[in-house]
């Protein structure tokens, strides 16, 4: 008796998937994985990422999906930590079949997330993180980068310095390869542009140290008349509050990392006249698309402007959409090869991904700290674009780095 | 003074020097409480750091409940660390009493789980975004001291320090409570045969280990970003700490708390030493359990 049941189970299921129409397995939504740094100093970022995701997949849906399919995304909390951020990929892409990712915050995650991607052959976009590694040494076709590497940034740093009167310089930068991938890149160049310049004492606080003043006293301690940070989120808010505190900016001219959320954040105790780099502040950026976004996700959220991580966030799955599409599929390999001189137009104007590191020719917004602006927090003022063709390492520069490494 | 000792002026290393001890200050107020729940108890807590954490936290929440920064500080200085040792008070007569004769695996286990429960409680009630102790203004300015200009939190957290180790030196000195407590740690059995009540002993001494945790907190999170992954930062510190000092001294968590701080502060300002100055205070540690496995003020185990 046990058994007819059984065989007529089966018989049901069977006849169950039979009946279920082929399109309709087809049209299944095209899922998103974001891995999502939302605790600790990156979590500051994690709402205009959202948001910025969330512009984006309404508009695609709205214009019928990629590929004639909606999409949609879910999300995971990877903690600031490496080891879960690679666990999370992974769940997301063998548990919730992801067909793509959206990467971390952070590097030091972006990296351990990197080779997931490889390993189930799923493209990965990164819009925060942006370590140089990623696409040197540990590069693999799956990920796209769409974020001002470190070589790009802190190259485009020592341009923008290298104008000033300044020649003792400090730098502070968070001890992991975010930091040490930015000052690697940033000191010989700085240095070859302004040769009488020397760099008088470097501090590398751990990324989670959350009291900094030991630090600020031990770079003040060395005299410099200008310091490099490399500090960023809630890490960076810290450490100019407690700057302030202890007089820094009296002291010492400042060049920091100055993107939308942290000026939201630090607010009325920002000093004026600071010099500041940014990846993609919407207020310096002229184009139509951005007018568009700029609306659209005032809507979303709420009458809250967006940050540089909402707009790459938004550039990144736009990156994916235009791979898709190229290729005719959202099959893993088949995008990673589509990715390679793909040109698309993106909020920060028309983008084209180099095919021998998948890093999108996007530059670094440098300017002045200003109070006086019209959106209720400090901003960014005589912005200048330094184009990432200036600052960028060639398609043979990064082979010989490759050759070297491995 | 002379301008320069060792390459650095004389007023930085000051300055550092001040620096390193406060925060010192704040790490023996929270390792002494883990060196006195070791001393009496035998227990190794490792939600120590948990507790810490929490002070810092509700350090933060109880300074909003004012309008006036200073009156905001002095309820969450006041009130932070007594609530967590009625957290001390709840942990110890519900869980930490079963224990105390069990195995070290046993101990470990459960103060370990009281940690990941805290960390996760927290992340519900908080999220994982960072916060902030707005100070008041007295406390965030700077005096000059002998032509060096130091922070007044930082003198703050010294005085409070002092005060925290004289208070606990003439507790476990003068009074019967501490004369009791020093007994237990000795010879617990003989307490008990003289009829002193020592669950009342434990309990008491948990709650004040707590209280510390909290205070140590509270004190922190008016000078750091207050944030998860405080606890597991802080109990590694404060376990090197107890291993220079000597576990279950309290002048020996004293000693050890300005050496791990001072030596960190310091360490930075070394144009050699800065790559590793995370590393220095574990190096410290490595030194004092090759030469002195008890520790510095502790005694060999029988």
């Amino acid at each position: 008796m046990r058994k007819v049941a059984l065989l007529a189970l089966v018989v049901v299921l069977v006849a169950a998937f039979a009946a279920f129409p082929a399109s309709a397995r087809q049209e299944k939504p095209i899922k998103i994985g974001l891995v999502i740094d939302e605790t600790g100093v990156g979590a500051i970022f994690a709402p205009s990422q959202i948001a910025g995701l969330e512009v984006a997949l309404a508009q695609i849906n709205a214009e019928g999906g990629i590929l004639g399919r909606q999409v949609e995304y879910i999300k995971r909390d990877s903690q600031l930590d490496p080891a879960v951020g690679a666990n999370v990929a992974r769940e997301m892409i063998l548990e919730d079949k992801v067909d793509f990712l959206l990467g971390p915050t952070s590097s030091s995650v972006a990296l351990a997330v990197a080779e997931v991607a490889l390993e189930n052959k799923v493209p990965l976009a990164l819009h925060t993180s942006n370590s140089v590694a990623i696409t040197t040494t540990n590069f693999n076709p799956y990920i796209v980068q769409l974020v001002p590497n470190t070589t790009i940034e802190a190259r485009s740093v020592a341009t923008f310095i290298a104008e000033l009167d300044f020649t003792d310089w400090a730098t502070i930068g968070p001890d992991y390869a975010f930091g040490r991938d930015s000052y690697k890149a940033f000191e010989p160049r700085f240095l070859e542009l302004k040769p009488d310049a020397k760099i008088v004492n470097s501090q590398w606080p751990p990324l989670a140290e959350r009291d900094l003043s030991p630090y600020i006293t031990a770079m003040l301690a060395n005299q410099p008349e200008a310091i490099y940070s490399i500090l960023w989120g809630e890490q960076l808010v810290t450490f100019v509050q407690q700057a302030n505190d202890l007089g820094l900016f009296e002291e010492a001219q400042f060049v920091g990392l100055f993107d939308v959320d942290f000026m939201k954040a630090i607010g009325d105790e920002l000093p004026e006249g600071l010099l500041g780099y940014s990846r993609a502040p919407f207020y310096a950026i002229d184009t139509p698309e951005m007018a568009a976004f700029v609306e659209e996700y005032l809507e979303v959220s709420g009458g809250v402007y967006p940050s540089d991580w909402g707009v790459m966030i938004y550039d990144a799955v736009m990156t994916l959409k235009a791979a898709a599409e190229a290729a005719g599929t959202v099959e893993g390999p088949a995008v990673s090869e589509a990715l390679g001189g793909l040109t698309f137009m993106s909020l920060r104007g028309e983008l084209t991904i180099r095919a021998c590191d998948h890093m999108a020719n996007v530059g670094e917004y440098v300017g002045i700290t200003t109070q006086d602006s019209e959106y209720g927090f400090p901003i960014l003022t005589d912005v200048r674009y330094i184009p990432a063709e200036e600052t960028w390492n060639s398609c043979e520069e990064i082979e010989a780095i490759r050759a070297n490494a491995g | 003074m002379p301008d320069m000792i060792f390459g650095v002026r004389t007023e930085a290393l000051v300055v550092q020097i001040i620096s390193g001890l406060s925060n010192g200050m704040i790490l023996f107020i929270m390792a002494s409480g883990l060196s006195l729940i070791f001393g009496v108890m035998r227990v190794t807590n490792f939600a120590h750091g948990g507790l810490y954490m929490l002070g810092a936290f509700f350090a933060v929440e109880l300074s909003t409940q004012f309008e006036d920064k200073m009156q905001g500080f002095i309820l969450a200085l006041l009130v932070a660390p007594l609530l967590l040792a009625f957290i001390g008070l709840g942990l110890e007569t519900t869980l930490f009493r079963r224990i105390y004769k069990k195995e070290h695996l046993l101990q470990l286990l459960l103060t370990f789980g009281i940690t990941l429960i805290i960390a996760d409680l927290a992340r519900m009630r908080w999220g994982g975004d960072i916060y902030r102790l707005s100070r008041p203004d007295e406390l965030r300015e700077r005096v000059e001291f002998l032509g060096v200009r130091l922070q007044v939190y930082d003198l703050f957290l010294l005085g409070v320090g002092v005060l925290i180790a004289l208070s606990l030196a003439y507790l476990l000195r003068f009074t019967r409570f501490g004369r009791v407590m020093r007994a237990s740690v000795a010879n617990p059995e003989m307490v008990g045969a003289l009829g002193i009540n020592t669950r009342f002993v434990s309990t008491s001494v948990f709650m004040l280990g707590s209280w510390l945790a909290g205070l140590g907190g509270m004190l922190v999170a008016g000078r750091s970003a207050v944030g998860l992954g405080m606890d597991s930062e802080v109990i590694v510190n404060a376990f090197a700490i107890v291993v220079i000092g000597g576990l279950g001294s309290i002048p020996g968590a004293l000693i050890g708390s300005l050496i791990i701080g001072v030596v960190l502060s310091v360490g930075i300002l070394s144009p050699q030493l800065v790559n590793y100055a995370q590393a220095l205070p574990f190096a410290v540690m490595a030194l004092v359990l090759i030469l002195r496995p008890w520790g510095l003020l502790g005694k060999p185990e029988r």
